[in-house]
């Protein structure tokens, strides 16, 4: 077993590399004097700067990551209300319900873009932020719907029966006993739809409105005319972020398992 | 979950709705919708400094994005938009531009003639132009044993595996047109199929079709010979200034972007300001520069870099045109066979 377990951590490791090596290029090229990517000429920040200066920028990527938030939270919502739901009914539409709720990953992003729009022109709604909004929730929903359904397809039912059965209300019982159950894969569906609405670049384009701009959609406007290092840049810092984030979220469950175990020897 | 985080996570949500911007008093602002980056930011500076109007850069990707979200919005939204000419034709046709009052732009006869009385503006009614794109061949004459005079030379077998096109399907079945003699809006549909079978004999030479950064294939040495857009071809000759440059013999294509104004723009006051301050001959110049695309502006001409002012031994070209709907599905299907061939 050992041999192939070095042969298995060498080939993982050729994988990886092979995956991350284009991340690695993006991050050594927003180091480079050249706007172009053909060579490296000389070692310079400028891009940095040139990032940190461009407020409209700046001002997409905060608009992205508000957007992000607040679609992943409101589709959060009603995607878990709508994974409970489903489980319970046991009507004879219930297939046809399934495959509706997840029709949004199905319909291609062009005919789902174009079709919120003209809905929206419909409905006279302002473009703008809640346009954008109401456009991302529409196919981040069905990511946590799905992972709720999975979640609860596997919880145990009779956990919240005994609750009923010892007197909570239903909502009692969703919230004290179901919810805290399903939640790992809420949150997990809910990373999985931020990151979704961050990328989103063609139902963004449509619903946005002439005076809002979400970063996927500034970038992508760029190609025709060429695109800088300064993405290399952002790409850069937001990569540093994410890691950032991840690291610190270890440190605290590292800290967090630590004390614990502190806490069971005292016990002892 | 404690009910006062459930309150604090309403209020977030909440607060995160009144963030929807409430419609800006549009009195004082311009809504320029075009792609990102065409303007150097001196400009956008100059202009808000000089008039004190705000300006709101919306952008869209492609021609075709634009027209949807301009017919959805029934020519209103947007002050001034600049996209590319045959998109234009259609934007007129469909009613959604505005007729020019040439009294409010004085800078009117700045417009360099070449580009103006064009099929998508016959009337120069409609639109002032923003910039002119004539794809051209580019080589390495280090790499390139052959010295390239014409569409004809990239056929040449000494350059298999050689050459990097740009992705437009109009163009290079165009350019296949002008080489077979033809007009580069050949309408017939037998006729444009024997281009689609030329245009396959092209195919061992070809080493990639890239639309965006097609210039970087000739620069880091993967291609000897490129067939670039005018702003490509600026970026190649910054980067690399020994590159040959061809005004190839068989003719040449090109296109023109155009600015025009929305018949229901919500400020055209603003617009015709926005139009008049670009057609000032620094202005103009400015922006030339900074896209590297020809300069469409003949009072910009000296200020601007030689390289983007056409040269007057340049008069035949031809624009390429909207064609019928049977001519556009022969040159789709060429060009699907062409990149199938090309793999």
């Amino acid at each position: 077993m050992k041999k192939n377990s070095k042969l298995s951590s060498l080939y993982m490791g050729i994988i990886f590399f092979l995956m991350y090596m284009p991340v690695a290029v993006v991050i050594i090229f927003s180091f480079n004097e050249s706007k172009l990517p053909v060579r490296f000429t000389g070692f310079s920040l400028k891009w940095y700067q040139e990032l940190l200066g461009d407020s409209a920028m700046i001002e997409a990527l905060g608009n992205s990551l508000i957007l992000g938030v607040a679609s992943c939270l409101v589709s959060a919502v009603i995607g878990t209300l709508g994974a409970v739901g489903l489980s319970r009914i046991h009507w004879k539409t219930k297939s046809a319900l399934e495959y509706v709720s997840i029709l949004p990953l199905m319909i291609p992003e062009i005919i789902l873009g174009m079709v919120l729009m003209a809905f929206f022109y419909l409905l006279n709604i302002p473009f703008g932020m809640l346009t954008l909004l109401l456009g991302h929730t529409v196919f981040c929903v069905p990511y946590i719907l799905m992972e709720v359904k999975a979640r609860l397809a596997g919880m145990d039912p009779s956990l919240e029966e005994a609750a009923r059965d010892l007197g909570a209300g239903s909502f009692r019982a969703f919230w004290d006993i179901t919810l805290p159950l399903i939640m790992p894969a809420v949150v997990s569906g809910s990373l999985l739809a931020f990151a979704m609405s961050m990328d989103d670049v063609v139902i963004s384009i449509f619903v946005n409105g002439p005076r809002i701009s979400t970063l996927p959609v500034k970038v992508y406007t760029q190609l025709k005319t060429g695109v800088t290092p300064e993405i290399n840049a952002l790409c850069t810092l937001m990569l540093v972020f994410t890691l950032g984030v991840l690291a610190v979220y270890s440190l605290a469950v590292w800290l967090l398992k630590r004390k614990n175990r502190l806490f069971s020897i005292k016990e002892k | 979950m404690k009910k006062s985080t459930v309150i604090a996570l309403c209020a977030a949500l909440s607060v995160t709705a009144a963030a929807v911007p409430v419609s800006a008093d549009s009195d004082k602002e311009l809504v320029l919708f075009t792609w990102e980056n065409m303007f150097p930011q001196e400009v956008l500076d100059g202009f808000e400094e000089e008039t004190g109007i705000k300006i709101v850069y919306s952008n869209f990707d492609t021609d075709e994005t634009m027209y949807e979200k301009l017919s959805m919005a029934k020519g209103g939204d947007y002050d001034v938009v600049i996209a590319d000419d045959y998109i234009i034709e259609n934007v007129v046709q469909a009613g959604l531009a505005e007729k020019l009052d040439q009294s409010k732009l004085t800078g009117f006869e700045n417009i360099n003639p070449l580009y103006q009385g064009q099929f998508y503006d016959p009337n120069n009614e409609y639109t002032v132009p923003y910039g002119a794109g004539i794809p051209l061949i580019v080589y390495d004459p280090e790499m390139v044993d052959i010295e390239i005079k014409g569409y004809a030379d990239l056929w040449d077998p000494s350059l298999e595996d050689s050459i990097a096109l740009v992705a437009n399907y109009r163009v290079i079945n165009g350019i296949t047109n002008l080489m077979l003699g033809k007009s580069m809006n050949e309408e017939d549909v037998e006729s444009i199929k024997e281009t689609g079978e030329k245009l396959l004999e092209l195919a061992p030479n070809v080493r990639l079709i890239q639309d965006d950064n097609t210039q970087n294939a000739l620069l880091n040495g993967e291609a000897s010979v490129g067939f670039l857009y005018t702003s490509q071809v600026t970026a190649a000759l910054a980067e690399y200034p020994e590159l040959e440059v061809v005004y190839p013999e068989e003719g040449l294509g090109f296109g023109i972007m155009g600015m025009f104004i929305p018949s229901q723009a919500p400020n055209k006051e603003v617009a015709y300001q926005f139009m008049d301050y670009i057609l000032q001959p620094e202005v103009a110049a400015q922006c030339t520069d900074f896209i590297g695309y020809y300069s469409t502006n003949k009072a910009a001409d000296e200020l601007v870099n030689p390289d983007l002012v056409v040269p007057d031994s340049v008069k035949k070209g031809e624009i390429v045109q909207n064609v019928s709907a049977e001519a556009e599905e022969q040159y789709n299907k060429n060009w699907t066979e062409f990149k199938a061939a090309c793999d």
